[in-house]
């Protein structure tokens, strides 16, 4: 079973993201913010993650740019935010977001950007 | 309580709510399983602060602008004993690892610094001596210093003393004990040269002035005093022991303590017996 | 070699490059050394002068190392004066979204300070802004919580800024949230999201 880290700080959206994901197969862990985001990298493997942008402590860039730099098996990501200006989104790719998506979040449309991602992804 | 348990119950939507606020607010995150162990505190609670309902007290618990009461909760939730080698699995980290990283980048022969607070009654900075005598054969090398604080002058004067009941010291080995205790009446004392290997200060680690004059440790134990402190002090002592420590040096906490709640700060070092946090090496 | 008794950091070893007056004029020079560790001591310190909020705000946005820009941010919470709030609030507009992500966390440790702005920060023009002000709500111990999550939700036009405060709500809310909860479902009703969260707190209302 894929195992999916959704990060997030508010615990409705984890909640929310979880019975998408719960329901689609996949097996989902959480963690509420980018800090104890690495901490959970440290205990388990994620096939995939799911990224807030704005957090506390860590947030969404922050865990993304250490995450990539773990030498550790990497894996998609996925960065959503509620901003929309083009900066963002940008500043998502460079900081390591494989894909960026606005909120608020459409079952229909996490699903095929999730089974995607996990298709094509090849270490790099 | 019987009466008032079935009259003021803690339904499961209660009981998420309440738990997603104390994993937000302290990053302990209860297991259904645990549930037995958090609702009979929490209806403990809920009598002593008078509230029939747990509405009413979770609206005491998120809006009392003291804080008190999660304080309170907290104390309750966490255990806290003192006793030799609680949490022996970062003493082993010590020994094991995170000297080991320590000593291979050290480029002179300075001590190594080891800082123990809070103190307590001493059981920690005793057993982290005790640990290396032990098990740290790289000893005979390096000097180490083992300097232990803790705000409370009464509770130092005992540290100094060394003085322990059979209680604390049920977990310490048989030979050891021969080794590194004497027996006082019914008590057990830590023996001479090995009181005299600790310092113990006065430290308010909240306090700029204290902390300043605490500081180049290579690791620092701090386990189980944070999770006492609202945020904000508990975030300008993780930033004071950020200046405490070598670059690369290290921080351990409690179990039930998360660093991913207070400063981003440090990295996760992840060792084969303990995650632990890391001033970064290039830190400057 | 062996076990040694340590000894405190002696008086005269001084943090940072050079010695410098730790009087509040002092202080205010280290807070522009060239060296990290100078001006983070500079800053810690500076928490005791409430006089030197806006060189710490200023300080703040000029600031490149993490490490010092999180002692300023704690200083600045210590402080807590309007000098400081308004420093602080001014930053939720800044693309820099490590800062922005940092004030919003020091604005939710100074909730009785914040208060007297809120109204205002709720109908910013800036969607993102009034999200913000929503997240620094959720630490607000204040009697007008509730009744400001209730406004936005029933009357915010963005869906996003709504989604942040029913999550809240799901937490705070109580009896008079539920008109306004149901009514959000309706005025969003293709918004999966917003359908979950409001029925998740309408679920905890009820089951009080």
């Amino acid at each position: 079973m894929k195992r999916i880290l959704v990060i997030d700080d508010a615990a409705t959206v984890r909640l929310y993201h979880r019975e998408i994901l719960e329901n689609a197969g996949f097996d989902v862990s959480e963690a509420i913010n980018g800090l104890e985001a690495l901490e959970k990298i440290e205990e388990a493997t994620f096939d995939l993650y799911l990224v807030d942008i704005n957090m506390p402590k860590l947030d969404g860039y922050g865990f993304l740019r250490a995450l990539r730099q773990r030498p550790i098996p990497q894996a998609p990501a996925i960065m959503i935010s509620t901003e929309s200006s083009a900066n963002d989104r940008q500043a998502a790719l460079v900081a390591g977001a494989n894909l960026y998506i606005l909120k608020p979040i459409k079952p229909e449309q996490l699903l095929p950007h999730v089974r995607g991602l996990l298709g094509e992804w090849q270490q790099p | 309580m019987i009466v008032m348990s079935n009259q003021a119950g803690i339904s499961d939507e209660d009981f998420q709510k309440f738990r997603e606020f104390f994993y937000r607010k302290t990053g302990m995150l209860f297991e259904q399983s645990k549930r037995y162990f958090v609702d009979k505190r929490v209806l403990e609670r809920m009598i002593a602060t008078d509230n029939p309902t747990f509405r009413s007290y979770f609206a005491m618990l998120r809006f009392q602008a003291s804080g008190a009461e999660l304080q309170t909760l907290i104390n309750l939730m966490t255990v806290n004993e003192t006793y030799f080698f609680r949490e022996e699995y970062q003493f082993r980290c010590l020994v094991d690892s995170m000297l080991a990283e320590i000593v291979a980048r050290r480029t002179s022969t300075e001590p190594i610094r080891i800082w123990s607070v809070p103190s307590s009654s001493g059981e920690e900075p005793y057993g982290i001596a005790i640990y290396l005598l032990e098990h740290w054969p790289p000893l005979k090398q390096w000097d180490v210093e083992i300097i232990s604080s803790d705000i409370d002058t009464q509770i130092l004067h005992r540290a100094k003393q060394g003085l322990y009941s059979e209680r604390a010291v049920q977990h310490v080995p048989e030979p050891l004990l021969k080794k590194y205790f004497r027996h006082v009446g019914t008590q057990y004392q830590i023996r001479q040269t090995l009181r005299e290997a600790v310092e113990f200060t006065q430290v308010n680690v909240t306090e700029s002035a204290d902390m300043r004059s605490h500081r180049h440790f290579d690791v620092i134990f701090c386990r189980n005093l944070l999770i006492y402190f609202d945020d904000l002090s508990r975030k300008t002592t993780a930033e004071s022991f950020y200046d405490a420590l070598n670059p690369g040096g290290f921080i351990c906490l409690g179990h039930s303590e998360a660093m991913s709640r207070i400063s981003p700060l440090f990295q996760i070092r992840r060792f084969p017996n303990a995650i632990v946090y890391q001033k970064p090496l290039e830190a400057r | 070699m062996a076990l040694k008794k340590g000894k405190p950091t002696p008086s005269s070893d001084v943090p940072g490059e050079r010695q410098q007056a730790r009087d509040r004029d002092g202080l205010l020079q280290a807070l522009q050394a060239d060296d990290a560790m100078t001006r983070r001591w500079a800053a810690r310190d500076l928490a005791a002068h409430s006089e030197a909020a806006a060189a710490l705000v200023g300080q703040l946005r000029r600031e490149c190392e993490n490490s010092v820009r999180q002692v300023i941010l704690t200083s600045l919470t210590q402080i807590g004066n309007d000098t400081a709030i308004q420093g602080l609030i001014d930053c939720l507009y800044l693309e820099d979204a490590m800062l922005r992500n940092a004030a919003i966390e020091v604005l939710k440790e100074l909730p009785d300070q914040v208060a007297p702005f809120m109204g205002k920060l709720l109908q910013d023009p800036d969607p993102d802004v009034r999200i913000f002000a929503v997240d620094v709500l959720e630490s607000l111990r204040h009697p007008h919580v509730e009744e400001w999550l209730i406004e936005v939700i029933s009357q915010d036009p963005h869906v996003n800024v709504c989604a942040t405060a029913v999550d809240l709500l799901g937490e705070v809310g109580s009896e008079q949230a539920k008109a306004a909860l149901i009514s959000l479902k309706q005025r969003f009703a293709d918004e999966p999201y917003i359908q979950f969260a409001s029925d998740l707190a309408l679920k905890r209302i009820e089951a009080e």
